[in-house]
């Protein structure tokens, strides 16, 4: 790969910025680079990091969706909350499929409403979000589950491997649901890079009427996107138990704005058709990178929000230049060619 | 001769029958009658009726900003933000120029110092995402989402997400003020608020470009419209609006926070939709956006009557009722175009 090809990938941009920033915070506290941190780190990207993969692909699709923290949250007390009445002891397993299941048909409604009706996704998926935080709150009356039931609470209790930092004596343990993030990943990588379908979700992302016209069927693809996306969120739901123990309603709030800007600072642009998964993992590790050591980059925590607006537009405002110029290059070799010519001349 | 007539009435019911003000004016009786009737009579009582006109100005003003975005073809994320931060915004200044013990005069000069900072806020603000928009590119969705988290951070920075109190009297008095003690000062204020959005849309050329723009931008920059400076100014007006709801609600909890307007993005767009705006942008009627106003303050106060149905249950409500009416708008627009 040529330096100039490399330079136009977009996920370059994130690296770059992730490197920088990691220098900046371990000279600072001399503590990013140490077992304990990093596995901290990489435990506080497990649910970020699959839903990301979901909203991508809604993303390069040409869509977007917002409803999804609320499908994630939905299905969590749904299913938490029904293990614990019929006190089940089975396999985790059988959760984590329910989870899908329901995230799955949450995800079906958002994706026929935008097939169907063919409006600006972003007002639908606004209507579906508030349907579904209303039903969980109203309808199941959920706030709060301290107590898990028996087998989340034991397939959160289950590690990996456990590293002890040798100075501060602090130590932390990677949960197994680690490997849920990389097969969700994977997964999505591989529909992208090696299935027509994924194929067809670039294509409709990037002109939907000439996809139409290649032989895809637009409507099927926006279901798709729609209905991976409520089954990655139903599975991360779940998974955020087993990260944190508990069951609480707030998990998700705002998480929306975190995952579309970690999507987009991942180099895939807004209007559909371009990123990759890897960038996007990128991304998602940048926002958790800068969102995680707010102080220590020197940020009060009440300014926070403001920083993810920012990053947002930054991102987006990068993606776009770069979208801008790529255009310029297609489209208007003439007019380069007189502008050189002017030079010389 | 006389038959000719009656066939022309009948012709011209017809064509009212299908228009989307009746059926919004239709609307609005139906849900008035089901709650009074459910409520038993506690719905249609004169204080029930002032205090729906009291409450439903400050989600209006900010649908008519929405509105004027959608019109464009985009939506205005921003409005709620906008209000917030230009509520706290114009308390702080409020709360730093009142001198103590101020003759009536000079609270009322202060007060229409507060408007006109909080309408140069409001005007910023969208002047922001306007830029971001139409200067840098972004699609108006994601621009707004982040300007929306700027301006929201900027508020929750400056308050620490505390509330602003002990506001100078005048501006709670001035919007629990009454003509005539019947008409609350807040619909006042709405209706001018409508009624400027209605003359720049029905008889400003701007208006005109508002419409050509959200119908098909590519033609309109073709025919010679400045879209980059007219959709900036759309959010421009937009951000104002939203500036006034935000001083109505301070108005109206008598502080600010930068969380009061956080309950009213879905209804926003839910008034849109249900006032015929077409989300594609090119439509919009600010007669609809009146009766769809109305309508949604109607439903929202007669749930607060039960005593029952918790907060929660709104969010399930507005949801719902959103995805139905644009179910509806694009049933009965499908079902138009395949009979022409």
């Amino acid at each position: 790969m040529t330096i100039k090809k490399l330079l136009r990938r977009n996920e370059l941009y994130a690296a770059v910025i992730i490197v920088i920033l990691t220098a900046v915070i371990q000279g600072k506290s001399g503590q990013f680079f140490t077992a304990n941190n990093l596995v901290d780190m990489v435990r506080s990207l497990i649910v970020p990091g699959m839903m990301a993969c979901g909203l991508f692909m809604v993303i390069a699709s040409g869509n977007i969706d917002v409803s999804f923290p609320y499908t994630a949250m939905l299905c969590m007390f749904s299913v938490t909350r029904l293990f614990q009445i019929i006190d089940y002891q089975g396999s985790v397993i059988v959760g984590f499929l329910m989870a899908a299941v329901l995230g799955l048909l949450l995800g079906l409604i958002n994706g026929v409403l935008a097939a169907w009706l063919r409006l600006p996704t972003l007002i639908i998926t606004l209507g579906t979000c508030a349907a579904y935080t209303g039903f969980t709150q109203g309808v199941l009356k959920s706030s709060v589950i301290s107590t898990l039931p028996v087998p989340l609470a034991r397939f959160s209790a289950a590690t990996l491997f456990e590293v002890r930092n040798g100075v501060t004596g602090l130590g932390s343990s990677m949960p197994v649901c680690v490997i849920l993030l990389i097969a969700v990943l994977l997964v999505t990588a591989f529909i992208m890079k090696y299935t027509m379908l994924g194929r067809g979700i670039y294509a409709v992302g990037g002109d939907p009427v000439a996809a139409e016209r290649a032989g895809f069927h637009v409507g099927f693809i926006k279901i798709f996107v729609f209905a991976f996306c409520g089954m990655i969120g139903g599975i991360a739901g779940l998974t955020q138990v087993a990260v944190s123990g508990m069951c609480q309603i707030n998990f998700f709030e705002g998480y929306e704005m975190t995952i579309i800007a970690a999507v987009v600072l991942g180099g895939a642009s807004i209007s559909g058709g371009t990123g990759t998964v890897f960038g996007t993992f990128l991304g998602v590790l940048l926002m958790k990178l800068i969102s995680n050591n707010l102080i220590l980059l020197g940020i009060p925590t009440n300014w926070s929000k403001l920083m993810t607006g920012i990053l947002i537009i930054a991102g987006i405002t990068a993606s776009g230049y770069r979208m801008v110029m790529a255009e310029r290059r297609v489209t208007s070799p003439i007019l380069e060619k007189k502008d050189a010519g002017e030079v010389k001349g | 001769m006389n038959k000719d007539k009656t066939a022309a009435v009948r012709i011209d019911m017809k064509q009212l029958i299908q228009t989307a003000g009746f059926r919004l004016i239709l609307l609005l009786v139906f849900t008035f009658v089901v709650l009074s009737v459910i409520t038993g009579g506690a719905f249609c009582t004169f204080d029930q009726i002032r205090l729906i006109a009291q409450l439903f100005p400050e989600m209006g003003v900010m649908s008519l900003g929405m509105m004027l975005a959608m019109i464009a073809g985009g939506i205005d994320l921003t409005v709620v933000a906008t209000a917030d931060l230009a509520g706290i915004l114009g308390c702080l200044f409020m709360k730093l120029i009142m001198p103590a013990d101020a003759p009536m005069i000079v609270q009322a000069l202060v007060l229409l110092l507060t408007t006109l900072v909080v309408l140069a806020i409001g005007a910023l603000c969208g002047a922001f995402a306007g830029t971001l928009i139409a200067r840098v590119g972004i699609p108006a969705m994601v621009a707004t989402l982040g300007a929306s988290d700027v301006i929201l951070g900027l508020a929750v920075g400056i308050t620490n997400g505390s509330s602003v109190k002990d506001l100078p009297p005048v501006l709670y008095r001035t919007v629990s003020w009454r003509l005539f003690d019947i008409v609350p000062f807040p619909t006042l204020v709405f209706a001018v608020c409508a009624l400027c959005v209605y003359i720049i849309l029905s008889k400003t050329a701007f208006g005109f470009k508002i419409y050509m723009i959200g119908a098909n931008k590519k033609a309109a920059t073709y025919s010679g419209t400045d879209t980059a400076g007219t959709i900036t100014l759309v959010h421009m007006i937009s951000g104002m609006l939203a500036s006034v709801s935000g001083l109505l609600m301070c108005g109206h909890f008598n502080s600010a926070r930068s969380d009061f307007g956080k309950s009213y993005l879905t209804p926003a767009i839910l008034i849109c939709v249900l006032a015929g705006v077409d989300p594609n942008g090119g439509k919009g009627k600010v007669g609809g956006m009146v009766l769809a106003v109305i309508i949604l303050q109607m439903l929202s106060s007669g749930f607060a009557l039960f005593q029952n149905i918790s907060d929660y249950y709104k969010n399930l409500i507005w949801g719902l009722v959103l995805i139905l009416v644009m179910i509806i708008n694009v049933a009965s627009e499908r079902r138009k175009a395949k009979r022409t």
